[in-house]
């Protein structure tokens, strides 16, 4: 068994059920392989730095798997072909993170448009605002 | 005259500052090695989801900058050069931005 982190973006004009229902359908592949699904992410409706397919902006979510390679490659083929998603990738991870910097919520269903504002300071950022570098 | 007679013995034994020596001015300069601005956050931290620690890497139009302007260290630098190409290809960062004028 080996640790992935698949990331997809959907299309921005799905509602927030139907990116439930396609987060649930990803999943399904997953434990249909003998896997685990250890956590899902939702970034929320996130506006792309680049247009991708002329799309402008687009639901981000995250799985966390746990699983061997054959179910991740069957996953990777279903998520090609679907029309929805806007631009996906799976990377291998040494380890997963317990919450990344983007969370929102953990469906789309539960997504708080204000959760980013409230959010508290993270660990390093007293760190990080001490270096700027001029080129 | 040798080179070594000027060198301080209490910068020999110190670990984190080093010698250049200059063999057309003849000259020692003493340089103190400049420390990691990364040392006390971990490599697990620098992933392509952490864009405010990315941002600083970046110059104006998009690029990477490099170690030996920001003197962080090798390890990861690499882990910053993969994340950014990451959260590029995700839509993220912008690969380039352009001039306002």
């Amino acid at each position: 068994m080996a640790l992935y982190e698949a990331v997809f973006i959907a299309r921005q004009d799905l509602t927030n059920e139907d990116v439930d229902a396609l987060t649930n359908k990803f999943c399904k592949i997953i434990t249909d392989g003998k896997g685990k699904i250890v956590n899902k992410e939702y970034w929320g409706l996130r506006s792309l730095a680049v247009k991708i397919n002329k799309n402008s902006r687009g639901h981000y979510v995250m799985i966390n798997i746990d699983a061997n390679y054959p179910a991740v490659a069957e996953l990777k083929r279903v998520i090609a072909y679907t029309e929805d998603v806007v631009r996906s990738a799976v990377f291998l991870v040494d380890k997963h993170h317990e919450e990344t910097s983007l969370f929102v919520s953990s469906t789309a269903k539960e997504f708080k448009p204000n959760y980013s504002a409230k959010k508290q300071q993270g660990k390093y950022d007293l760190i990080l605002e001490q270096f700027q570098f001029d080129s | 005259m040798s080179i070594e007679n000027n060198i301080n013995p209490a910068t020999e034994n110190n670990e984190e500052s080093y010698l250049k020596v200059s063999l057309v001015n003849q000259s020692v300069f003493i340089r103190k090695k400049k420390a990691c601005p990364l040392k006390d956050i971990p490599l697990n931290e620098i992933n392509y989801t952490n864009l405010k620690l990315l941002g600083k890497f970046l110059t104006e139009r998009g690029k990477i900058i490099p170690s030996r302007i920001t003197n962080v260290e090798i390890k990861k630098q690499r882990a910053i050069a993969k994340a950014i190409k990451r959260a590029r290809q995700l839509g993220l960062i912008s690969p380039i931005k352009k001039e306002l004028n």
